[in-house]
């Protein structure tokens, strides 16, 4: 036996596995979403992108994981600067404050916040009782409530991503602009800011990517009434058993996100070579 | 060493990081508070104490068989993602097979498409090929989700690994298998232990592929929860979400001590 088929024998179960119950299940998916009663067709295309209400659900999605981006970010990008220069007991606390959520299921995540935002739940009862909002204030059910809940669980990812970055920057480079004369802040934005900006950039569609494509959170959140694109491709699928048409919408879910990614893809292939 | 950050500065950042801290632990704080309360209705702050919600959950036929089926299929999960996985980063880590980095990113791509694209694509193939889903549905696809991970932490261990033990075993005589099980297997077992417990932890936790692959008697404990949830959610459902907590701060433990948070943290 050679070394090349040793190595072929060891990677042979993975890329069946891949090839079976990945890359095949989604050709089908593709297949679906052109499946028509006589032969291929586009017309669960056209029924998605002619019709207002999914436009609305569409621009909606993009949107929100848009809005929960750059709050991830802004939040993100300071917590993992001071995560990279603490000691590192402290460090160490606050990598557990970020990696206890990330690595809790959504599930039970999104159940703290539907009992916080809830009517009588802390952050309203708060906002009453400084007499910010009226009597009948809710969270529940709105967009806010769905920010709110997906930022937290989008945040780890958004910290980690930049947090990689940072940790490589060489801090004799601060030490140097401070040595010839910038302030802290200066430093932070001309030196720090834009040495991390690949892991600023890879979070940020790491967060929009996964903020597009999650249901659990803004259904339980939002309701019905707010409805994003994966959670009316999730009720394509369990209530009203149109697989054809939840197949396209994953379609356009998938090119939305291919999309986003492209430009990304194109430039690091373009700084590697 | 230049160190003055301005004393504003460094106080606003203390404060910063108490209120993220604030943000990113409060619904797991609530959740366990809600679960030890005496009140009937979830709400937060609890009133008065009791385990009797912990009680009810051990004596639930729903949530004992969500959690005998979610237990099941992320051991089932563990092994397997741990040694296809583990196996495909020795591979990888050689770069001797044709095209080894295109096949990298290929055993990576499941970490890039979103859950739920893939979870359709699941859901429609295992129907048009084997009908209805089972739990055999949920292992492979849990495991697709998986594999990743623990390939990804197995390369990380192995590239730190010294490649001259394996020339040295060979050198003195150590047979293909040998050679694999008694130096190569071993260097990877750091990466092969934290990947198996993320593969672990994922399946544990899915809720997506889960609730696409569900049917009755097909319940994983995320997808039980979501159902109540959905429906009318009693203090049980805070006691279930708190036994979750508690595992995953089990893991997190284990995890630290295998490999280092800081470590994994990083790269």
């Amino acid at each position: 036996m050679t070394d090349r088929a040793e190595n072929l024998i060891l990677a042979l179960p993975g890329l069946l596995l891949l090839a079976l119950a990945f890359f095949l299940p989604i050709a089908q998916m593709l297949v679906l979403s052109v499946e028509g009663a006589n032969g291929p067709t586009l017309e669960h295309f056209v029924r998605f992108l002619s019709d207002p209400f999914y436009l609305g659900v569409l621009w909606r999605t993009v949107r929100l994981s848009f809005i929960i981006t750059v709050i991830c970010a802004a939040i993100g990008f300071p917590l993992a600067y001071i995560m990279a220069r603490v000691g590192p007991r402290a460090r160490l606390w606050l990598i557990v404050m970020v990696i206890l959520p990330l690595m809790t299921s959504v599930v039970v995540r999104t159940f703290g916040w539907m009992v916080i935002l809830s009517r009588g739940g802390l952050i309203p009862a708060l906002l009453r009782d400084f007499g910010l909002v009226g009597r009948n204030f809710a969270l529940m059910q709105t967009e806010a409530a769905v920010v709110i809940g997906m930022v937290q669980v989008l945040l780890p990812f958004m910290t980690l991503s930049i947090l990689g970055v940072i940790t490589r920057i060489d801090r004799r480079l601060e030490e140097a602009a401070r040595t010839m004369g910038c302030s802290f802040l200066q430093t932070l934005r001309t030196v720090v800011f834009p040495l991390s900006l690949p892991g600023l950039v890879a979070g940020s569609l790491l967060c929009f990517t996964l903020s597009a494509s999650s249901f659990v959170t803004p259904n339980l959140l939002g309701g019905t009434r707010i409805q994003v694109l994966a959670a009316s491709i999730y009720k394509s699928v369990t209530q009203v058993l149109d697989w054809p048409f939840a197949a396209a919408q994953a379609v356009i879910l998938f090119v939305g996100i291919l999309l986003v990614l492209a430009p990304y893809v194109k430039m690091t292939a373009r700084n590697n070579g | 060493m230049v160190r003055a950050v301005p004393t504003p500065l460094r106080i606003l950042a203390i404060v910063f990081v108490i209120l993220t801290g604030l943000i990113l632990l409060a619904p797991l704080v609530v959740v366990v508070g809600v679960s030890v309360s005496e009140n009937q209705f979830i709400a937060f702050p609890p009133q008065g104490f009791s385990f009797k919600w912990y009680e009810k959950v051990l004596a639930s036929p729903e949530y004992l068989s969500a959690g005998a089926t979610s237990l099941q299929i992320a051991l089932l999960v563990t092994l397997s993602a741990t040694i296809i996985g583990g196996a495909a980063a020795i591979a990888l880590h050689r770069r001797q097979l044709p095209f080894s980095d295109i096949l990298a990113t290929f055993f990576l791509s499941p970490l890039v498409l979103p859950t739920i694209i893939y979870a359709i694509g699941m859901l429609m193939f295992w129907s048009a090929a084997f009908g209805p889903v089972s739990t055999a549905t949920l292992w492979i696809g849990h495991t697709v989700i998986a594999l990743p991970y623990v390939v990804r932490t197995t390369l990380a261990v192995l590239a730190e690994s010294d490649p001259f033990l394996e020339e040295a075993a060979r050198t003195m005589g150590a047979g293909r298998i040998q050679r694999l099980f008694h130096v190569v297997v071993p260097q990877c077992i750091p990466g092969l232990a934290a990947g198996a417990f993320f593969a672990f932890n994922i399946s544990f936790d899915e809720a997506v592929l889960s609730l696409f692959l569900r049917k009755p008697g097909l319940t994983t404990l995320p997808v039980q929860i979501y159902g109540q949830l959905e429906f009318s959610p009693d203090p049980s459902v805070a006691a279930v979400s708190s036994i979750m907590i508690a595992l995953t701060i089990v893991l997190i433990v284990i995890i630290d001590r295998m490999l280092g948070l800081s470590r994994f943290a990083s790269t």
